[in-house]
């Protein structure tokens, strides 16, 4: 396979780049202005970045937009990172997804696209080696873990994460109730979380 | 728009994916706040969707590095929402000097703040003579504040009170152990180990204080993994190993 690499924060944020430092201590150096280390950061985030947001937004001008924004945001608020509170990546993917679906959601709060098409578009690009990531194990083990939820768990978590849906809107595209809708959500979530081996 | 209880709880997932705006969103952090079980989860799920992420990572163009580290170059940084510098520090802390002392009585406030919550929510008499020791080593006019990371993730803080051969030892992010397994805290000396008593469950990612006497100067204080109930002797790797120099 002829696929590019992504450079990408491994599980765990341990570092691969030949820098010997985690992101939770390069952020710690971004903090304090080191531009050197935010090269580092950025060689780690903006693969993830740039492909949640994508995703997210679809239009690719646009999402390269809001990229530069996300990732001038991890600049600017490293400072504020808690690695109480989270893992560094998940702090930067927060960020990136929050924005992403700022932007979606603004423009498309009256056009809420059907089913069919709603669901066609967010789902993972299982079959698209051209975009693949070289050392795809992680999509190879999300891809695995979302093909053991129930249909509509794995469509209700597809829509809100990768479609940018609010849990309402998920609803009404698969016209299920809501409380329905927010125990597949959270259902489907929690078994990607055991599936997937995530501690926490 | 009434929620009840087992409602705002269900939200973790959507919450967790960014499912949910304005004042629902707003609500339930409000309950994320005082839920500790939520917390817990929210967080494990929040992990799990950055795997979601991750799956779809893709090369980013060509011409995006250039702008985002030149937009750095000119972009002023937010200052940390506030100032705990020496506890933000993730690596052993360890400065004698005058100059620094300053913001180490800062930082003991701090502490001595965050352990009085946590002591004022605890309701039992029994516990008070221990408080009260607590409090006496947060006070001693020679506490020094060390932090250590621990191998496991999360970070471990001690205030050394050297004069009373005492110390208090909190943490915040240790990783949640499976019930048969607990955290042991032991002083290390030249002699060998001697336990200093288990960490209590953490809150919200952080232990209540633990009180460790016998400290002689030249200790390192360690943490372990070890079986529930404790153990007599260290019989695994410490996770935590904090130097407290003479």
């Amino acid at each position: 396979m002829t696929s590019p690499h992504i450079p990408g924060p491994d599980v765990g944020d341990a570092g691969g780049d030949g820098t010997g430092r985690d992101l939770d201590q390069l952020l710690a150096l971004v903090a304090r202005g080191d531009q050197t280390a935010f090269e580092a950061v950025y060689d780690r985030l903006a693969g993830p970045v740039f492909g949640l947001i994508c995703k997210v937004v679809r239009d690719p001008a646009q999402s390269e937009e809001v990229a530069q924004e996300v990732l001038l945001e991890i600049w600017r608020s490293a400072s504020r990172f808690d690695p109480v509170k989270s893992s560094a990546t998940t702090w930067a993917m927060m960020i990136a997804h929050r924005r992403a679906v700022d932007r979606v959601r603004s423009a498309t709060a009256e056009v809420l696209r059907d089913k069919k098409s709603a669901v066609a578009a967010v789902a993972p690009d299982i079959d698209e080696v051209a975009e693949a990531v070289e050392a795809n194990l992680e999509r190879e083990r999300v891809r695995r873990c979302l093909g053991t939820l129930t249909d509509i768990q794995r469509e209700a978590l597809t829509l809100a994460y990768y479609g940018g849906y609010t849990y309402r809107d998920v609803a009404r595209l698969l016209n299920v109730a809501l409380g329905t809708i927010k125990t597949r959500i959270r259902d489907g979530l929690i078994r990607m979380r055991d599936c997937i081996g995530v501690s926490w | 728009m009434k929620l009840l209880r087992h409602d705002l709880h269900t939200l973790t997932g959507a919450y967790a994916l960014d499912a949910i705006d304005g004042v629902e969103r707003e609500r339930f952090e409000h309950h994320l706040n005082r839920c500790q079980s939520c917390g817990q989860e929210v967080r494990g799920l929040q992990e799990t969707a950055t795997r979601l992420a991750l799956a779809v990572a893709r090369v980013p163009p060509p011409g995006l590095k250039a702008a985002v580290l030149a937009g750095a170059a000119r972009t002023r940084q937010h200052s940390p929402l506030s100032d705990t510098r020496p506890t933000a520090e993730p690596r052993l802390v360890r400065r004698p000097r005058v100059a620094v002392a300053f913001a180490a009585v800062a930082t003991v406030l701090v502490v001595v703040l965050a352990v009085a919550l946590v002591l004022q929510r605890r309701q039992l008499n029994s516990e008070r003579a221990e408080q009260r020791a607590v409090a006496a080593v947060l006070a001693a006019p020679d506490a020094r504040i060390l932090t250590g990371p621990a191998s496991v993730g999360g970070t471990a803080t001690i205030v050394v009170a050297a004069r009373r051969h005492e110390l208090v030892f909190t943490s915040a992010g240790l990783p949640v152990l499976a019930s048969s397994k607990v955290y042991q805290l032991w002083l290390i000396g030249p002699s060998g180990a001697a336990s200093a008593g288990l960490l209590p469950e953490a809150s919200q990612g952080r232990t209540a204080p633990v009180l460790a006497s016998g400290l002689v100067p030249g200790d390192e204080v360690g943490v372990t993994v070890e079986p529930a109930g404790g153990t007599r002797q260290p019989t695994t790797k410490p996770i935590v190993l904090i130097k407290v120099a003479s």
